[in-house]
């Protein structure tokens, strides 16, 4: 990981291995997590349960077999997506709470290209060019949507926290219009708020048979090898993250922050859009009103526990794809409520945003540089 | 610092090492002699006071009177794990698998179709196959168990009616998508007309929001409750889910009858039991016992199941209600079920 100082000449020995992984960046995310899993053992515990039975379970359901590890993947990959994208516009210094509605969005547009595309044309697709189309439109979706609220921030100086908030209504609710309305599945007998089925040729294939991990997982890693090499090794990247740790200066430096600003959040949209598509073209073969509620505010923790780099995003996801796919275990082996993934995941973000919890405890001496996440409401 | 690490890291090997001893010992549902009985929820909690509970409370019972020797339930979190949910049963070989709510009907029969050897419950699960000549879709393990909810609604549209002052009666419901809520409110409304057409009767129902929130949104409930009653209402019938559930305490709390769902919601909502007239009534606890016995029997009924429906004890408003209407209510109760007195409300809103 590039944030890793490499300039300091490794330590022989043990002691020196402790003390590079004392000063990894790593260290902070874990013990947060270590701390958040004592702390829900605890509480698991007083409500009479057994904390290690539940914590079996939720790893068996979790990694334990094949079956499990594509179910963790398969929650994993709109997460991926998510949480690069609430990452990508912490590096431009915003902070998009708007993921929620960017990924619904982009989902009911991929499912309508998926289902509506082919007949209008009157053709049959080729599987490549229809699935790119389909997933293509869920991104635009996504990124027109964010890049409204980046105007409006670079523009007129709305702030983008209220913006994107007030955006996911909006967006929510037109989904669920559309989904009760024009785009609701006519088949006879359903009832259900949901489109049509895409057509076969919109799908993402399976991997395994038998499996329901599909390529939109592989898909999500290489993204964010793309979203790290897009940062650290492009002038784009390099303007973003100028923006985000300073604007005055970025502008000083003769780059076009309003420009930026709207991109960034363009680009975050995009990824989230894409989340949402991947879920329509990857695994559920369509859009309902169920499906990928919470993903968007998932993706925040998941973004703060990866310390919004991509490497560190994918890592978060897996874990929080982990919890969420074996909760279900969890609670069939032991009727602990699901509920309480919920308890440990809120603890984890609690402990990675308020880290000085987590410094004080395991007496951590600040020596990493902090995050800049966003700017106060002035910036 | 490196000493705390140290501890801790001691203390997770530790348990890493006691968890396997922790494991609970599980019946085992492979063998014939064990029967399992699991229940996947709706994206909803098993303790919603309502029509998870209800259901789960069936279950329940079959492992008490020793139907069934092992029992126990997932929630659903997220649409997406229907079937995973439900595969986490069939692949730890229970003998019967109850699903409940509207919304898992589709993965329950592709289950059905994929597990022949397990026994489907579909509560609220109405199915079309046992209508057609296709005989490739029928599922001999697949029992849908449904309500005669517009008898319900009627039954408590006809007390509502008979018990206003105002003249004006109201019910607040979930979406109208769903269909035995949507019977549940025409039933109201026929009730209501069998005993006075001049009554005033509105009827509302969420269907402005997603089923991820037409259940669950006691605020909207409470909020369209008050406006009723501000506009003169004085009986309100919340069915619903939660979204009833805030009907039915906001109409409390107003001080004006209110009228409960699924199960007898004076047991499960206190805060509106004191002025809780009724509850329409789907017998779901006796339905889902009565399909697990069965089941075990081995005469599972295929296609659909109709429990019954009924009307709550009136329990702390016992002495408000006249004796005339609670012989009117008998009667209606015995026409409803010989047949003497029908609804007219079809099973499906029309198109």
């Amino acid at each position: 990981m590039p944030e890793i100082d490499t300039k300091q000449a490794p330590q022989s020995g043990l002691s020196g291995i402790i003390k590079e992984a004392i000063n990894s960046p790593l260290l902070v995310p874990l013990l947060a997590i270590l701390t958040a899993m004592v702390v829900g053992g605890v509480i698991i515990a007083m409500v009479g349960g057994n904390p290690f039975a539940a914590y079996l379970g939720l790893a068996q359901g979790a990694f334990g077999s094949f079956k499990a590890l594509s179910e963790t993947a398969v929650w994993a990959s709109p997460y991926i997506f998510a949480g690069l994208a609430v990452a990508l516009a912490f590096k431009g210094g915003l902070f998009n709470i708007g993921a929620e509605g960017q990924l619904a969005l982009g989902a009911v547009t991929s499912a309508w290209v998926g289902y509506a595309l082919p007949d209008m044309l009157g053709i049959t697709l080729p599987p490549i060019l229809h699935i790119s189309l389909t997933i293509g439109a869920g991104i635009l979706a996504g990124a027109l949507w964010a890049a409204i609220p980046g105007a409006l921030k670079a523009y007129t100086g709305g702030h983008e926290v209220i913006n994107t908030i007030m955006m996911n209504y909006i967006a929510l609710n037109m989904v669920s219009f559309l989904l009760n309305g024009p785009m609701k599945d006519r088949t006879p007998g359903n009832v259900i708020a949901r489109t049509p089925e895409i057509a076969e040729s919109a799908r993402i294939p399976i991997i395994f048979e038998g499996l329901r991990v599909h390529w939109g997982f592989v898909l999500a890693l290489f993204i964010a090898f793309l979203a790290w090499w897009l940062l650290w090794k492009t002038t784009v990247g390099f303007e973003i993250r100028t923006v985000g740790m300073n604007p005055d200066a970025a502008k000083y430096a003769g780059i076009n922050v309003k420009r930026t600003i709207v991109l960034t959040m363009a680009l975050s949209g995009l990824l989230a859009g894409m989340a949402g598509a991947i879920e329509v073209t990857g695994l559920n073969y369509r859009h309902e009103l169920g499906f990928s509620i919470g993903y968007g505010f998932d993706a925040i923790a998941i973004a703060l526990l990866g310390k919004t780099h991509p490497l560190g995003v994918v890592l978060a996801a897996i874990l929080f794809a982990g919890m969420r796919n074996g909760g279900t275990r969890m609670q069939f082996l032991t009727q602990i409520p699901v509920d309480i993934i919920s308890v440990i995941q809120a603890l984890i973000l609690l402990f990675v945003a308020a880290d000085a919890i987590i410094r004080y405890i395991y007496r951590i001496k600040v020596e990493e540089e902090r995050v800049t996440l966003t700017r106060g409401w002035g910036g | 610092m490196l000493k705390k690490l140290y501890l801790v890291l001691a203390l997770v090997m530790v348990a890493a090492l006691l968890l396997p001893a922790c494991a609970p010992a599980a019946p085992d549902c492979a063998s014939a002699d064990v029967f399992c009985v699991g229940l996947v929820t709706d994206v909803g909690k098993i303790d919603d006071k309502s029509f998870n509970q209800s259901t789960w409370e069936g279950v329940q019972q079959a492992k008490e009177e020793g139907v069934a020797d092992q029992v126990q339930y997932i929630e659903t979190t997220d649409a997406k794990d229907y079937d995973k949910n439900i595969a986490t049963f069939a692949d730890a070989n229970y003998d019967v698998i109850v699903t409940v709510g509207f919304a898992l009907g589709e993965a329950s029969n592709a289950a059905a179709a994929k597990y022949p050897e397990v026994d489907f419950i579909g509560v609220d699960q109405f199915v079309e196959w046992p209508f057609d000549d296709d005989a490739s879709n029928d599922l001999a393990n697949f029992a849908g168990l449904n309500f005669p909810e517009d008898n319900a609604g009627f039954l408590v549209g006809a007390l509502a009616a008979m018990m206003s002052e105002s003249g004006k009666i109201g019910s607040v419901c979930g979406t109208d998508a769903v269909p035995p809520v949507w019977r549940f409110g025409e039933g109201y409304r026929a009730g209501a007309a069998y005993i006075d057409p001049a009554v005033e009767v509105t009827v509302v129902y969420h269907s402005d929001v997603g089923f991820d929130k037409t259940f669950t949104d006691p605020e909207w409930g409470a909020a369209t409750a008050n406006s009723m009653i501000d506009k003169g209402v004085d009986v309100i019938f919340g069915a619903g889910g939660k979204t009833g559930n805030g009907a039915v305490t906001a109409a409390a709390q107003r001080g004006v009858y209110a009228i409960g769902v699924d199960t007898d919601q004076y047991l499960t909502l206190p805060e509106a039991a004191p002025r809780l007239l009724s509850s329409a009534m789907k017998l779901l606890t006796p339905g889902t016992f009565d399909l697990i016995k069965l089941s075990k029997e081995g005469s599972f009924p295929s296609g659909n199941y109709y429990g019954s429906a009924g009307y709550a004890p009136f329990h702390d408003l016992e002495n408000e209600v006249p004796a005339e209407v609670k012989t009117k209510m008998e009667e209606i109760n015995a026409g409803l079920l010989d047949g003497s007195i029908t609804t007219g409300v079809p099973p499906v809103k029309p198109e």
